[in-house]
């Protein structure tokens, strides 16, 4: 018997052209105690689905038609049911827990106050005994320290630890059913794992139901029994997920699975979904049919390859030398302005990078990562150490001549959406570097560059006029990546470049860099904390912890033979590309 | 207040007219004026006109012993402690002395103290009710979006700003008072307090605030509309907003709860703005309601050229500013979490 049965949902929104149907007439049902993964990329319906069953839709969207059935025995149509009622259902029956830890929390009430709230408006209990069922939920969500947490307003905690009250808060009139709104995207690899094994844990204890909604199957493998993918709007396949990973059906799905970096093999190119399916002009699908083994058998390279190209690369004299750097952070001190104690958030760190060779970053958030890679380009003025860019010392150059290599050293930021000024066309955008440095003799020979660029990153002279809204997120980062072409750089930093996308879209993005890596010889430092990207991204890898190096060497010998428990720990982290079972041997115990 | 208090000096220099014409009258002769300027000390150098006019405002000063010296601090001026004393000066811990009316020969504080607590509550009246009124129209607003509730506050708000102050007072006056006194009872002018016209005896009369604060107010309500309308509805398109309702809140508890505090923070910062503001508005409405406070006061030194109230009246002021500002940062604090962390960050 089922708890929650949706029939022929259909979501439309309306808007300047028309109305756009964004769920369209889908039907599944969840199953008592079970957990139900949707899957799908940005714009699939996933997350509408999600809000219609809870009648949180917001303007201008609407349920067109379709029913949403709650209950075993009696069952209740959500959909029809008077707002005021619909208000028992929430937060008591049926909770939610949303992708944004940072913004889904009121900033101007306490953590403890927002989960008493909950309690209070449906258990009916006072003040004193909400704050007691709360420290007990803070203590089974594992926050440290519960008591601080109570009285902490959300900024004062790390973006896991809001997750947690999120959980808490969400579990906290035991649901028969929790909707998971990609709960784990916007965090890191390892909190993120943290994260799922305690939503997976609280489910077996309560016996809930969980639909559980993200882009990435690798995370579906960890944590859901059966699999929903979905497609602009229509479930597309649908299975356990022992038979999805092991026989995809739908050209998608295929796609869905080849893009994740494989971790046991080295791949030239990620498959993407194009290479399994294609939509024609009309709207029909053109599918390819090869299987997920074949399109990423095509794409392997052997070890043999790799360990030939990385002595080759090594035989050079390095493009880059960092010698004993140190970046720290004042913090602290007293009013005179002396300063006791310091954040050191680089300290101590050597490395040399190769022309041609890509070298991999990785660690946790406040590693330091992110603070070496502004250091690099002296975004941020380093304490001590030396930086020496073919053969010169970055840090006894004058403003002037770092400007003028600032050209040939280019970085691209994680965030797409806040990185292109919202009032400027993308061609401008990428025109303005090339004005400032004088490149070119004029604004036509600019343009064309500019188009030229354009197409280099699978865009084309169309998009030259418009603005950034108007592009998806992958589309984004792309014209941020032929801004940063367009002087002409050898050297980039791509600082977390990808992490803000979709796993398919990531597969597009991390792709481009290779082959423009291949045309251009560029050379890369990649910084990421998702190790799986890290490898396949790069010939040498250096972990970070604490701003120090952990380890470092060839990407491989670090995934297969990991020297330190930190490592040890981020490669665990990543979410399995197998099922459950793959999962449960991963486990340490 | 240093800085105000010299720029303020240079200012009234600049004017180059000499007081003691004006006090004399149009037929005195050039002795009585050259006597009354020596009286006011007038016919000193600027410099050391400056340096008397700082002493006299500084907590720590220098005063001559001899009663007909210059810098002579008369007993019972100001409230002054000696700590230290030669033959001929004696060194003072004091209130700023802020000199005698020119014209009535009373002490500057004293003219401004009985009228400073008239315009604060002229003041405080307007912004109360423009605080009040504000919030529940952008309230109104935000939550009704599109209607045409919401098309009409918005409009009469654009109105709202463009009104000039002095211009909506007078059209108060003439409506209320005038053509409609006999319904309203309102008078066109008036004190706080009154005398009865018979017994002589002094009451209080509110009646005479409501006029000249609503006049005064309707600029802040405006604006404070809009800016309530704008944060409400960023507010209520935040994540956290999605976030109460799936809890199961009723609209009522989302609103006020939990949208209303994080809306009021932009508008507690333009309150208490407007609050310093409603100081420079307040000169004019004072001046059409004949409202005895700070402002009539002041046009009324600078009409009849009385530089030691004029000076006064705009140190008065710029102390307002300088208190109120430091009340919006406790506000602030108090509204948004935020803010203490940081402060506690930065010192």
């Amino acid at each position: 018997m089922s708890i929650l049965s949706i029939r022929d949902l259909t979501v439309r929104f309306a808007g300047e052209q028309g109305t756009s149907t964004a769920v369209n007439g889908i039907s599944f049902d969840l199953q008592k105690g079970e957990v139900l993964g949707i899957v799908g990329e940005s714009g699939s319906g996933k997350s509408v689905t999600s809000l219609s069953v809870m009648r949180l839709l917001s303007e201008p969207g609407s349920i067109d038609k379709g029913s949403v059935h709650f209950g075993e025995d009696a069952p209740v149509d959500l959909l029809s049911l008077p707002e005021k009622e619909m208000r028992h259902f929430r937060g008591n029956r049926i909770s939610m827990i949303f992708q944004e830890p940072m913004t889904s929390l009121n900033p101007v009430f306490t953590c403890g106050f927002q989960v008493d709230e909950a309690l209070m408006l449906h258990k009916k209990i006072s003040r004193k005994q909400a704050k007691t069922e709360t420290l007990r939920l803070f203590e089974q969500v594992q926050l440290p320290d519960p008591e601080r947490i109570y009285k902490a307003y959300p900024h004062e905690l790390s973006g896991g630890q809001k997750q947690r009250v999120m959980i808490a808060m969400a579990m906290s009139c035991e649901p028969d059913i929790l909707i998971a709104d990609e709960p784990t995207t916007a965090l890191d690899v390892t909190v993120q794992q943290t994260i799922l094994k305690l939503m997976l844990d609280l489910q077996q204890q309560n016996g809930m139901s969980v639909i559980f909604i993200t882009h990435d199957l690798g995370v579906i493998a960890e944590i859901a029994d059966r699999v929903l993918v979905m497609y602009k709007g229509n479930i597309v396949e649908q299975g356990t997920v022992e038979e999805l990973f092991h026989n995809p059906q739908h050209p998608y799905t295929k796609g869905l699975l080849a893009c994740r970096p494989p971790l046991d093999k080295h791949l030239k190119r990620l498959p993407v979904i194009a290479d399994f399916m294609q939509e024609q002009e009309d709207g029909s699908l053109h599918t390819t049919p090869i299987s997920v083994q074949d399109a990423i058998t095509r794409e392997t390279i052997s070890t043999a390859d790799r360990e030939a190209r990385l002595q080759q690369l090594q035989e050079q004299d390095p493009v880059l030398q960092v010698k004993g750097l140190k970046t720290w952070f004042p913090s602290g001190g007293n009013w005179l302005g002396g300063n006791k104690h310091w954040v050191k958030a680089v300290d101590d760190v050597s490395f040399d990078v190769y022309p041609g060779e890509t070298l991999g970053l990785v660690g946790e958030s406040g590693c330091g990562k992110t603070t070496l890679g502004r250091t690099i380009l002296r975004l941020q003025e380093p304490t001590g150490g030396q930086i020496i860019y073919k053969g010169r010392d970055l840090l006894s150059l004058s403003s002037k001549e770092m400007r003028d290599l600032r050209k040939e050293m280019q970085i691209i930021f994680q965030d797409p959406y806040s990185s292109l000024n919202p009032r400027m066309t993308i061609g401008a955008a990428i025109r303005e570097p090339m004005t400032v440095h004088g490149l070119y003799s004029n604004e036509r020979e600019r343009t064309e560059k500019v188009i030229d660029l354009l197409e280099k990153v699978n865009l084309s002279a169309d998009h030259f006029g418009r603005y950034p809204h108007e592009f998806s997120g992958g589309q984004r980062q792309r014209v941020v990546i032929a801004r940063a072409l367009s002087l002409n750089p050898s050297f980039l930093i791509c600082d977390e470049s990808v992490s803000a996308l979709d796993v398919s879209v990531q597969a597009q993005v991390l792709n481009l860099l290779i082959d423009l890596r291949e045309s251009f010889g560029f050379t890369y430092i990649f910084i990421s904390h998702d190790l799986s990207v890290v490898k396949f991204m790069s010939d040498r890898m250096v972990v970070m912890n604490k701003g120090k190096i952990e380890e470092m060497g060839p990407a491989d010998a670090i995934y297969h033979h990991p020297q330190s428990a930190y490592t040890q720990r981020l490669i665990d982290a990543i979410p399995g590309g197998g099922s459950k079972a793959e999962v449960e041997r991963r486990k340490p115990e | 207040m240093l800085g105000v208090s010299v720029l303020v000096f240079f200012l009234f220099q600049l004017v180059r007219f000499n007081p003691a014409y004006a006090l004399a009258g149009e037929a005195a002769s050039t002795e009585t004026v050259a006597n009354i300027s020596r009286e006011l000390g007038l016919d000193r150098p600027v410099g050391a006109q400056l340096l008397t006019h700082l002493n006299n405002l500084s907590p720590l000063s220098r005063h001559a012993l001899d009663p007909a010296a210059r810098n002579y601090l008369e007993p019972g001026s100001v409230k002054a402690i000696t700590i230290m004393s030669s033959s001929s000066h004696r060194w003072v811990l004091k209130y700023p002395y802020l000199g005698r009316s020119f014209q009535s020969g009373r002490p500057v504080a004293s003219l401004l103290n009985a009228t400073i607590p008239n315009t604060l509550l002229l003041a405080l009246t307007a912004m109360m009710f423009a605080t009040f009124c504000g919030i529940i129209l952008g309230m109104l607003a935000a939550m009704q979006q599109g209607s045409w509730l919401d098309r009409s506050i918005t409009a009469g708000s654009v109105m709202g700003i463009a009104l000039p102050s002095f211009f909506a007072a007078i059209l108060l006056q003439l409506i209320f008072a005038y053509l409609l006194s006999s319904f309203t009872g309102l008078k066109m002018t008036g004190n706080l307090y009154e005398a009865d016209e018979y017994t002589g005896q002094i009451y209080l009369s509110l009646r005479n605030l409501i006029l000249p604060a609503i006049a005064l107010g309707i600029r802040p309500v405006a604006v404070i509309t809009q800016i309530t309308r704008s944060s409400m509805l960023d507010v209520l398109h935040a994540d956290y907003i999605r976030t109460a309702r799936a809890k199961g809140l009723g609209s009522g508890a989302v609103v006020y709860r939990h949208a209303l505090k994080n809306a009021l923070i932009p508008v507690i910062t333009s309150v208490t703005g407007w609050l310093a503001s409603l100081l420079a508005g307040a000169f004019f409405i004072e001046v059409v309601f004949n409202y005895n406070g700070l402002g009539l006061e002041t046009v009324n030194a600078i009409k009849t050229k009385d530089i030691p109230v004029a000076t006064g009246a705009v140190l008065y002021i710029a102390l307002v500013f300088v208190l109120v500002n430091m009340l919006t940062d406790i506000l602030y604090g108090l509204a948004d979490p935020r803010v203490k962390m940081s402060s506690k960050q930065t010192s």
